[in-house]
């Protein structure tokens, strides 16, 4: 059964369908959130929000769109809603809150951990718009194509930017490793 | 062969990614031959390139699908229709529901004092990890807004959100005073010691500063640290005091501060 199927299905009011979309994307949003975030704790609760999201406005979905563009939009509002209302608070600061790193213990050795840590640095330092950027296709594997398709825009300035993006994420990884 | 950097980044990183033509990517190969600088983006671009391709996926914590389960169940009752119960006789429909009425109203009472305990309790502990979480980001955003290197402004900007933190941790300390020894822009370095003059509570904060008091070469900073001695009743300093007011080298607004400085403080 296709996403799409699902999802239709949901719309309709068989809720408990919902898990299966649950099962198939709650790893993938937990993990571009975690990333954007940089902050675990808060990333289970967006996550969370776009679930409730997801249940709430079912009947928003459009039929024939693609689930997985669509979920991610839902994210991405999740993502800049929640800092709408924390910037409000640091009225004078210009965008990226960062917050402390949270690295996975599976055990990896420490040079490893180090290489996560500063990579997390120097994704913190990066615009929120270069981070989703990277997170989504070098992260996640997203294709630019389907990247191009949730961000409304071409092939073309998706790899534009995200090579921009990985440019300064060079400059920021190597500026910090020298420290 | 001449290539602007930024054509050249592109393209190593096209490279990399296996998405060159056979042309290109053989000029890309020649560059990386004859240029050690180009050698040097190539390698460096690989590694953060690889770093991200191998960075761990996240296992989402337990809860997660416990609080989606919940989820599901409480908008399942929300779009379930209600039940209806029918009494013909009308008396006994009014006596049941002056019945219900009384015993909802016993227990209801009982239930929603556990509840107002437990959302207490809750809503404490949601709290504080909120506080303990800003704090947290607090702190990663200060330090994030220091390393600016460009713009002074968004530095000394850092330096106020330092302000809003009720306690100064190793790490913090240790940013403040590189930048009050480092920073080229006066401003920022003002902005670091108020900062840091928050934090003189700190024995070790405290002991740095003295210190700074010796090494800083920069007037108007020279000028702060020793109002801000003098404001800590800082005895310990009257020597250093002295030396800076027969040292040669140091400004007359200098010494003058630091003359006063002795008087209020002997």
């Amino acid at each position: 059964m296709t996403d799409e199927m699902i999802m239709e299905a949901v719309k309709s009011g068989d809720l408990q369908q919902a898990t299966l979309l649950f099962e198939r994307y709650n790893k993938r949003i937990y993990n571009f959130l975690a990333r954007m975030t940089i902050d675990r704790a808060l990333a289970e609760d967006l996550t969370q929000n776009v679930f409730l999201r997801v249940i709430k406005y079912r009947t928003s979905y459009r039929e024939g769109a693609k689930f997985q563009a669509w979920i991610y939009q839902v994210a991405r509002n999740v993502f800049s809603d929640h800092y709408q209302t924390v910037k409000n608070r640091y009225s004078n600061f210009v965008d990226v809150e960062k917050i402390s790193d949270h690295i996975p213990d599976s055990g990896e050795n420490e040079i490893q951990q180090e290489k996560e840590i500063l990579l997390q640095r120097s994704t913190a330092r990066l615009t929120d718009e270069q981070r989703e950027l990277l997170v989504l296709t070098r992260f996640q594997h997203m294709k630019y194509e389907e990247v191009a398709e949730l961000m409304d825009t071409t092939v073309a300035n998706i790899k534009v930017k995200v090579h921009r993006a990985i440019i300064k994420l060079r400059e920021f990884y190597f500026e910090l490793e020298r420290i | 062969m001449d290539m602007d950097k930024q054509r050249l980044e592109g393209l190593i990183i096209d490279y990399i990614d296996d998405r060159l033509n056979t042309v290109d990517r053989e000029m890309v190969e020649q560059e990386l031959r004859t240029n050690t600088d180009a050698r040097r983006l190539y390698n460096e671009l690989k590694e953060v390139m690889r770093a991200m391709d191998e960075s761990p996926v996240l296992d989402p914590p337990e809860s997660l699908k416990r609080t989606f389960d919940n989820l599901i169940s409480q908008e399942l009752e929300v779009s379930r229709p209600a039940k209806t119960v029918l009494f013909h006789p009308a008396f006994y429909r009014v006596a049941a529901a002056v019945a219900l009425l009384i015993l909802g109203a016993g227990v209801g009472y009982w239930i929603n004092k556990y509840n107002t305990q437990q959302e207490g309790m809750r809503q404490l502990a949601h709290e504080m990890e909120v506080t303990r979480r800003q704090l947290d980001s607090t702190k990663q955003l200060m330090l994030g807004m220091l390393d600016n290197e460009q713009s002074a402004s968004q530095r000394i900007r850092g330096l106020n959100v330092a302000l809003e933190l009720p306690k100064a941790d190793k790490e913090i300390v240790d940013a403040l005073f590189k930048t009050l020894h480092n920073d080229s822009n006066t401003n920022v370095r003002l902005a670091a010691l108020d900062a840091l003059a928050r934090f003189q509570e700190d024995s070790d904060v405290r002991r740095q500063l003295i210190t700074s008091l010796s090494t800083q070469r920069d007037p108007m900073v020279q000028i702060k640290l020793i109002q801000l001695m003098v404001q800590m009743k800082e005895k310990a300093v009257i020597d250093d005091l002295r030396d800076l007011v027969d040292d040669d080298a140091t400004m007359k607004a200098v010494k003058d501060e630091a003359h006063s400085g002795i008087l209020k403080l002997s």
